[in-house]
């Protein structure tokens, strides 16, 4: 009958502790959680933006003076450079934006004025590059400005890596914020475990008396560390999936092109999934080591 | 088994309880230890289970000096020593069955084999029905018993008793005494601390007498009791 009850040397299944220290795992484990998955999306955003952007270029030409369009209807420089550029070696596709495109983009913020075609608009070529043999692009700068003088050739290096700075600072700060619930999580479990330690000195030192170990008592205080952590990870974790969902449901709606499928990958879930077992891990090996370290310190 | 050399006890910076006492157990002898209340009779037996370390003098264990010991080397000694404590120390949220079986547990020996010695046991210290009671629903003899089955569950090499019959009544108590004689016959050495000069009477072992942090005298005879102040 008595087999039926689990043998605890030491009863810290009674303490207070077990009923907090699940709960604060809880809250721990769901910031990690999604502090990771904040990183993820931000590198999958890095990863996208810096292949879409990897073989692009945008040439802008100066606005064509008023003179020259209304001699001949048309800009001749337009297409000497759409001409320049598709002969240039390294180039796949050469679009010209027309003029309705161009207003199109503008129109919200400079209203009818751009349709009314008094406003002298720069004209819009984007370019497809080969992105393994990509074009010399301070030689294709120059030629370009030889033709059409005030142009821009922008390949949207200091854009991108603007963003790339961005996404890399939030992983950063994810993982800064995963490491530093570790250390609270631990903080706190070396804590409870010490109060454990003074709450039961009798047994302990009964047990002790009676040849037990320093390593016997640990195992009686990481074994119920370790089901603590574990429980709480799980809560946490589960409390977090509901704040994920939101989430990704949220960026969705603002889905621009520029923000990439959120769903995470498999094995970007089996991370998310790991954070239990971390979280246990991180408990029971706490309470074990301070176990150790504390006895080894008694006379 | 057990050797002391002037040794000195004194409780931080108190006056000495024991003073120069030098004393030897041989393996396989059965002592008697007795003293007023309050002689150092408990002070005594703390310093034989290693709860203790002595402020002066030397004490060897099994042969070997306990000054050295490291943690590892003090809780494997520990296990070779049985120990009935004055005030019991029973785990009390674990069952009679599971404090008898505590030793074995932390020694690796549990097993089947060894369940069936605790209730054995238990049975022969007569409490038999009382197998799966919590130590606060036991009476103080009860809880004795249950500690003295502890006690000796591990076959201990050295058995030291504090005050081991202090809750009995005489029939129990001798029938326990029997006990440690049976243990003491395969090899256990044994050292008893009582009052109890009647039952220390009944057993013709060398007695250790305890006076004003001394030993008084010593021999196989169990001289009358002195009535001494603590
Ligand atoms: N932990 C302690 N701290 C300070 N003094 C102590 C401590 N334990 C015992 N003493 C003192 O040491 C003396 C001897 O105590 P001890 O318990 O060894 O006596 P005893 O012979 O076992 O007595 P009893 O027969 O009543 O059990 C007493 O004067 C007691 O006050
Ligand atoms: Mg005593």
């Amino acid at each position: 009958m008595s087999r039926r009850r689990k043998h605890q040397a030491v009863p810290l299944d009674r303490d207070a502790s077990g009923r907090y220290l699940p709960l604060l795992v809880a809250i721990m484990v769901y910031l990690a959680a999604l502090a990771l998955a904040g990183a993820m999306v931000a590198n999958k955003l890095a990863s996208r933006w810096d292949s879409g952007l990897a073989g692009a270029l945008t040439v802008q030409l100066p606005a064509a003076a008023p003179a020259a369009e209304n001699a001949t209807g048309n800009d001749p420089v337009l297409p000497a450079v759409v001409a320049l550029l598709e002969q240039t070696q390294g180039v796949i596709a050469v679009d010209a934006m027309q003029t309705s495109e161009i207003s199109a983009l503008l129109e919200p913020w400079l209203g009818d004025a751009v349709l009314a075609g008094d406003l002298p608009l720069p004209r819009l070529i984007a370019v497809t590059v080969d992105a393994g043999q990509p074009p010399d692009l301070a030689a294709l700068r120059r030629s370009v400005l030889a033709i059409a003088p005030g142009s821009l050739v922008d390949d949207h290096q200091r854009w991108l890596s603007h963003l790339l700075d961005l996404a890399w600072a939030v992983e950063i700060m994810a993982i800064v914020i995963v490491a530093m619930v570790v250390c609270a999580a631990a903080i706190m479990v070396a804590f409870v475990t010490r109060m454990g330690l003074a709450a039961h000195e009798q047994a302990i030192e009964l047990l002790h008396l009676i040849g037990a170990q320093d390593s016997y008592v640990a195992r009686q205080f990481q074994n119920h560390a370790l089901s603590l952590g574990l429980r709480g990870g799980l809560i946490g974790l589960l409390c977090a999936l509901p704040t994920l969902y939101l989430g990704r449901h949220l960026l969705q709606r603002i889905n621009s092109g520029l923000l990439p499928e959120m769903s995470l990958l498999p094995h970007e879930w089996s991370l998310l999934i790991l954070l239990p077992v971390a979280s246990a891990l991180v408990t029971m090996l706490t309470a074990r080591f301070t176990v150790l370290r504390t006895l080894a310190r008694m006379p | 088994m057990v050797r002391f050399e002037d040794v000195v006890l004194r409780y931080g910076k108190g006056p000495e309880i024991l003073k120069h006492i030098s004393l030897q157990f041989d393996p396989g002898s059965y002592h008697f230890l007795v003293g007023a209340s309050g002689a150092g009779k408990s002070s005594l037996l703390r310093m034989m289970y290693l709860a203790q370390h002595p402020s002066d003098g030397r004490v060897a264990l099994f042969g070997r000096d306990i000054a050295g010991l490291s943690r590892r080397e003090t809780a494997l000694l520990r296990r070779q020593i049985g120990v009935v404590f004055q005030d019991f120390r029973l785990l009390e949220h674990l069952t009679a069955r599971e404090n008898v079986a505590l030793p074995l547990q932390i020694s690796g020996e549990a097993g089947a084999r060894s369940a069936k010695d605790v209730e054995e046991l238990l049975s022969w210290v007569g409490l038999a029905d009382h197998m799966d009671a919590l130590p606060p629903t036991l009476s103080g003899g009860q809880q004795q018993r249950v500690a003295i089955a502890r006690a000796v569950i591990g076959r201990p090499s050295l058995l030291l008793a504090d005050e081991p019959t202090g809750n009995l009544d005489d029939r129990m108590a001798v029938r326990l005494l029997y006990l440690f004689e049976e243990l003491n016959k395969i090899g256990t050495t044994v050292v008893i601390a009582t009052h109890n000069e009647s039952l220390v009477q009944r057993f013709r072992h060398p007695i250790t007498r305890l006076s004003g942090g001394e030993i008084d005298s010593s021999g196989d005879s169990a001289a009358a009791p002195k009535r001494e102040a603590p």
